[in-house]
């Protein structure tokens, strides 16, 4: 046990030199920020969770199904959580860590090093989650007016059901690694999950799970009581936490005790295979590891790509290694392809849109949720330019040096980047904008009017995205992806937003003129025309000195930066 | 051929290099020596345009670094210490990025790539992604690419780290041949074995100040011990210059 308490020192003395060094208290208005940003999405969950729970459990007779039925379905999603975010985890801390070959050649036995990395990886993959699930847990315990008892158990709960997620993913991880190479391992189980989730939530959104809380759209009451009393199955370590916290919140103790007695078990039994199997063929696994592995895939399309004479050889030099390296990065075809899952969902949501159902006239209505479209599809411009265009700098790592060493200048580098992400971006916004508003069956005008703003706000917040990602760039990550989080990342975010809403406000007042005297078939007057014209030129300019300005400031900032 | 005058770079408080005033003639091959954290980094990344002196000035055949950055990148083949690259391209696609970069003519590119991935004992590996090769593959790639172009002077940061003894006495002879045909090098390294093997001339670098250049017998009459070996001569110019 003192080897594993040892192994774990690094981890625990870093963390507490973080958190002493000076360097992390120069930062405090960041972490304030960060911290506050934190807070208020756990109060958020904590405020809805509560108003959720005090609803249901004002509905008579079936008002407590509800809830445990909830309560049921959020651990199952806990669980699932926790059981996709240890995998991650625990790839990287068993098989992909930069320090393993340097504590592997220290003289303690490989189970041991197993077993501290377990323990890190744990903790790293679910601290997170419990921390924003508490709040659900919390107000589940205030509804039901538990007693101090309710919250120690909750912690004993959920504790073995997070050693048991662990357990599980570090046993799916030994297996795999022993079939599959580590290297392609995380790509893989990311995009199965990610598919899983898709499939999931799309399963979900179809069978529209606000009609739960709708018993008119059942046929009869007893099928909707049937429904929401199927019980959880049985073997499922999410259905013991459940047991266990309904026993709590009813007060039957002897129940209590019994369902932790079976979670606790389980937990006990997973650890015990897991140390066994680890100590069978953890180190194989990771030998295996070290060897050079082929590709597991080979995209023959890459071979060949249609850049042709008509770019400069150093421009072309760098299209095609960025087209090359984004679909060859296996982690990049999953998020593609949630986007895709989430544009799909998106344009669904406006399918169902009840608008025939509305008090407001539907002309009126469609006109303005147009208008509204662009705000919302705006914003997931923003998502995915944060996620894509953000990092393009960082993405090059610690290969940036080429960059500069080459004769090219940054300028040119930049806009290359700005060209990549920039089509590929205005096609899926023009796509999320045309098939919402062909949904909504708004008039020429408004499609005109959405298509051509889309048009000119994209190059602007793929600038931003560029050009910030430029002035603060991270070359030192292991996935460039997270550079967002950073203070870059947060400038980025907030300036692209307000960048939308002085572009949108500066259109609704004239669009609402135009669309007012269209209704009424009066004229325009000439104040009218002017303050049209002048809404819109302003808006144009907005646009144009979004693309300039962040790119300059990012070009400036990466020129003298050290690498 | 280069030309470095009055340079210098500082890192906050920091002095990295000192007023490094230097002349490089073609053909020459030039060793820079120091211990560690004495600047030769900084001096090889500011040369190569990847970092901006703080003061001085930077010209390679002529061209200064600061006003036509383009223009003097385009005679240099850099070789940095560490093989950092595009893990996801494969090593011909890597020196096709690279001739992309330094507008080579296709046709001419086939052929001289296939030439250094020869020279380099790369071919087999020429279609692999370049994340499956080994630390010396990566460095002797980082090699071939930058000799892809011809250029004029190569700058080259610690050029034996993480190759085998072929590939070392391969570069050694690589270098010499390179020399007499008139390209000239700049290296640094920490081999002193290497230095005294390939440079006609070292320079000896300690706490961002050049404090002596010349052949390896102007650095032992420097130091007025004729029989001694670079090591020897490196030691005593070193400590001589921590003491003062």
């Amino acid at each position: 046990m003192n080897d594993v308490i040892t192994l774990l020192k690094p981890r625990v003395w870093s963390f507490r030199s973080r958190i002493f060094s000076k360097r992390e208290k120069a930062k405090v208005l960041k972490h304030v920020f960060l911290g506050g940003i934190g807070a208020l999405f756990w109060g958020g969950i904590f405020i809805i969770s509560l108003r959720v729970l005090r609803y249901f459990k004002g509905i008579e007779e079936i008002g407590d199904l509800i809830a445990f039925k909830l309560l049921s379905m959020m651990l199952i999603i806990i669980f699932s959580l926790l059981i996709f975010s240890s995998i991650l985890t625990t790839l990287s801390k068993l098989y992909l860590s930069k320090d393993l070959p340097l504590v592997h050649s220290l003289p303690v036995s490989g189970y041991k090093i197993f077993i501290a990395r377990w323990i890190e990886s744990t903790i790293d993959s679910s601290w997170m989650v419990m921390l924003y699930t508490f709040p659900v847990f919390i107000s589940y315990g205030i509804v039901y007016q538990s007693g101090l008892f309710y919250y120690i158990n909750m912690a004993l709960t959920l504790f073995p059901l997070a050693m048991i997620a662990s357990g599980i993913s570090a046993l799916l991880i030994m297996l795999a690694v022993m079939i599959l190479p580590a290297s392609r391992i995380r790509g893989l189980f990311i995009f199965l999950g990610l598919s899983l989730f898709i499939v999931l939530y799309i399963a979900v959104r179809v069978l529209r799970p606000e009609r739960l809380v709708d018993p008119e759209a059942f046929v009869t009451v007893l099928v909707y009581l049937e429904a929401l009393k199927a019980p959880a199955l049985p073997y499922l370590p999410s259905t013991w936490a459940f047991d266990s916290m309904r026993a709590m919140l009813s007060d039957s103790f002897a129940d209590v005790l019994f369902h932790n007695g079976l979670a606790w078990s389980g937990a006990i039994t997973v650890i015990f295979a897991l140390i066994l199997m680890a100590d069978h063929i953890y180190f194989r696994g990771l030998s295996r590891v070290q060897t050079a592995q082929g590709r597991l895939f080979k995209l023959r399309i890459l071979d060949h790509l249609p850049f042709g004479s008509y770019l400069s050889g150093p421009v072309r030099a760098f299209a095609v290694k960025e087209v090359r390296t984004f679909f060859r990065d296996q982690t990049q075809w999953s998020q593609i392809f949630l986007i895709g899952a989430l544009v799909l969902i998106y344009v669904y949501n406006f399918r169902v849109l009840p608008l025939e159902k509305s008090p407001i006239e539907t002309v009126y209505l469609q006109n303005l949720l147009s208008f509204l479209n662009m705000g919302l599809v705006s914003f997931v411009l923003i998502a995915v330019t944060a996620r894509f265009a953000y990092p393009g700098v960082s993405i090059e790592k610690e290969a940036f040096w080429l960059v500069r060493s080459t004769p090219i200048k940054l300028k040119t580098y930049l806009k290359v980047k700005f060209f990549i992400y920039f089509f590929p971006l205005l096609i899926l916004s023009e796509i999320l904008i045309i098939g919402t508003n062909i949904l909504l069956k708004v008039t020429p005008f408004m499609m005109t009017l959405s298509v051509v703003t889309l048009f000119f706000m994209v190059p602007g917040v793929v600038s931003m995205g560029v050009g910030l990602g430029a002035a603060y760039p991270d070359f030192k990550s292991e996935n460039p992806g997270q550079a967002v989080t950073g203070f870059g990342g947060l400038v980025f975010m907030m300036l692209s937003a307000v960048f939308i809403a002085a572009v949108i406000i500066l259109e609704a007042g004239p669009v609402y003129n135009l669309f007012m005297a269209d209704i009424h078939g009066r004229a325009l007057s000439l104040l009218e025309w002017v303050w049209i014209i002048g809404s819109f030129t302003v808006a144009f300019i907005l646009s144009m000195l979004a693309v300039i300005i962040p790119m300059k400031f990012g070009e400036r900032r990466l020129s003298s930066h050290l690498i | 051929m280069i030309e470095l005058q009055h340079l210098s770079k500082n890192y906050s408080k920091t002095v990295a290099v000192n007023d490094l005033t230097l002349n490089i003639q073609a053909g020459e091959v030039f060793g820079f020596i120091g211990p560690n954290g004495a600047g030769k980094t900084t001096t090889i990344k500011m040369m190569g345009g990847i970092i901006e002196p703080s003061s001085g000035v930077i010209l390679i055949c002529g061209v200064n670094m600061k006003t036509e950055p383009e223009r003097a990148k385009s005679k240099i083949g850099f070789i940095p210490d560490q093989p950092y690259l595009y893990e996801k391209l494969t090593g011909m696609e890597f020196l096709n990025f690279t001739a992309d970069l330094y507008e080579m003519n296709n046709e001419a590119f086939i052929q001289k790539a296939q030439d250094k991935l020869d020279m380099f004992s790369l071919s087999d590996w020429s279609n692999e992604l370049i994340e499956a090769y080994s630390h010396g593959m990566k460095q002797r790639l980082i090699m071939a690419a930058a000799l892809l172009h011809d250029p004029e002077v190569i700058i080259v940061d610690e050029p034996m780290v993480g190759l085998d003894p072929a590939a070392i006495k391969l570069v050694k002879e690589l270098f010499r041949s390179l020399a007499s045909e008139g390209v000239t090098i700049f290296m640094s390294t920490h081999s002193l074995n290497v230095a005294e093997d390939v440079c006609d001339r070292i320079g000896i670098i300690n706490k961002g100040s050049l404090i002596v250049t010349g052949t390896i017998e102007d650095l032992r009459q420097h130091v007025d011990v004729m029989d001694a070996g670079l090591e020897q001569v490196f030691m005593r110019l070193t400590q001589e210059n921590e003491r003062a």
